[in-house]
């Protein structure tokens, strides 16, 4: 089996657990999607820290639309599997569920970032003291745990 | 890619936090938990300036708390620091759960006021950095020439474009998205709401004693040349909230 990393601006780092999800020496993309920057007010000197970031990344880069050009991208790179790390972003969410529509025969998959805190259920996100005092234990011990 | 840096680096040559992993590790290995909690609230206090790497998962919150918890005796001492990085756990689980409290007030204003009567749009002075009020004037400086502002600096800067402007918070978090190193819709958009009231119990509002106590001399807090923030919060209160019961006690 094949697989795919499709990196995104919310996970830029080699330790991601997306790395470890995915069968060694998986190939990394990003996708340089302008419409999504300017949708989401990212500025010129946060564009500018994220190229940064990219280079010395060494990853492949490509320009476009996530959703049109990643399902031409896992077809040349001859993948079954895209991983993507998880995000809240409701953008690159409604990228996964189109690039999911167009190439049902692949898996896509979000991987989420090692956990800050480990909380036994939904914590009340009311207010932030709410969940602080749920969370307090955990965060303050290594790896959350 | 190098074109890619080279247009960006040409829209922009001021920018003073770098990108990328070495820069990051280079700021986490700096951080100082006792220090941090013990001047945190201060413009010149040991703040990390780890946002942007979080912002982007250069670094986790997971390799920032385990380096802070390693950096210190007892897991109290590092508390302080890690709290701080709750917020923003607790700000992207709102996110994912209720995408739509990024752009909708969550609550309504508690400041005596409907949405309608806030004006949808920055006014010319503020994007200008020209406000006449001097703190805030070189806030919004400081905005622009480096991409990063102290929490209590966007705290003021939140405050004086809602409360003293009456202008919604949206137009505000925008004008933050564009410009901060750290942009971040949860984080921003939801401190503009706890700010504004629509995500709070009460406005967030500042006097000019609250700057001077917590900046420095390159600050310019004198009284004349920041009069609209030189007043008690008992007075601020009654002219930013004139709807509003005067607070007793
Ligand atoms: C109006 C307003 C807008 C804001 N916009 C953003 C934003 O776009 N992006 C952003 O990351 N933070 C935002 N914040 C939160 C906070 O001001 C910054 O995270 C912090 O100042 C970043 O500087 P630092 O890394 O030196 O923080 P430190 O004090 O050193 O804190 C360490 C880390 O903890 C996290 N953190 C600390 N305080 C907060 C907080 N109140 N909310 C969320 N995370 C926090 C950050 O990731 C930060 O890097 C905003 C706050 C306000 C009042």
């Amino acid at each position: 089996m094949a697989d795919l990393i499709w990196l995104h601006e919310g996970a830029l780092r080699r330790t991601h657990p997306v790395f470890a999800a995915a069968a060694p020496g998986t190939a990394a993309i990003f996708v340089w999607d302008r419409a999504r920057f300017a949708a989401g007010h990212v500025g010129a000197r946060r564009q500018l820290f994220i190229a940064e970031t990219l280079a010395e990344l060494e990853i492949e880069i490509h320009e476009g639309d996530a959703a049109v050009l990643l399902p031409q991208l896992v077809a040349a790179h001859g993948a079954n599997r895209l991983l993507v790390p998880a995000s809240p972003d409701p953008a690159i969410i409604g990228q996964i569920a189109t690039i999911r529509q167009a190439m049902p025969q692949v898996a896509v998959e979000q991987v989420e970032d090692t956990a800050f805190v480990t909380l036994p259920r939904e914590p009340d996100l009311a207010r932030f003291f709410r969940y602080w005092n749920k969370a307090r234990k955990s965060a303050l011990r290594p790896h959350g745990v | 890619m190098t074109a890619l840096v080279g247009e960006a680096a040409a829209a922009d040559e001021t920018a003073s936090l770098k990108g990328g992993r070495m820069a990051a590790e280079k700021a986490l290995a700096a951080i100082d938990p006792i220090a941090y909690a013990a001047s945190r609230n201060h413009l010149d206090g040991a703040v990390t300036r780890l946002s942007p790497y979080l912002r982007h998962g250069i670094l986790s919150l997971d390799e920032v708390r385990n380096h802070a918890l390693a950096s210190v005796a007892d897991p109290r001492q590092a508390e302080k620091f890690i709290q701080e990085l709750a917020w923003r756990d607790y700000w992207q689980r709102i996110y994912l759960v209720h995408p739509d409290r990024i752009w909708n007030d969550v609550e309504s204003y508690k400041t005596g006021f409907e949405a309608s009567e806030y004006d949808s749009e920055l006014p010319a002075d503020a994007v200008d950095g020209r406000t006449g009020v001097a703190c805030i004037d070189q806030f919004i400086a400081m905005l622009y020439e480096t991409g990063y502002l102290h929490n209590h600096a966007r705290m003021y800067l939140a405050a004086y474009v809602v409360h003293w402007r009456r202008v919604r918070w949206q137009a505000g978090a925008v004008w933050f998205l564009e410009h901060l190193l750290d942009a971040d819709p949860a984080s921003n958009n939801l401190s503009w709401q706890w700010v504004a009231s629509t995500f709070s119990k009460k406005p967030y509002i500042f006097n000019l004693d609250n700057v001077a106590k917590y900046t420095g001399h390159d600050i310019n807090t004198r009284m004349a040349d920041n009069r609209v923030l030189a007043l008690s919060y008992e007075r601020l209160g009654e002219l930013l909230f004139p709807n509003l019961e005067p607070a007793h006690g």
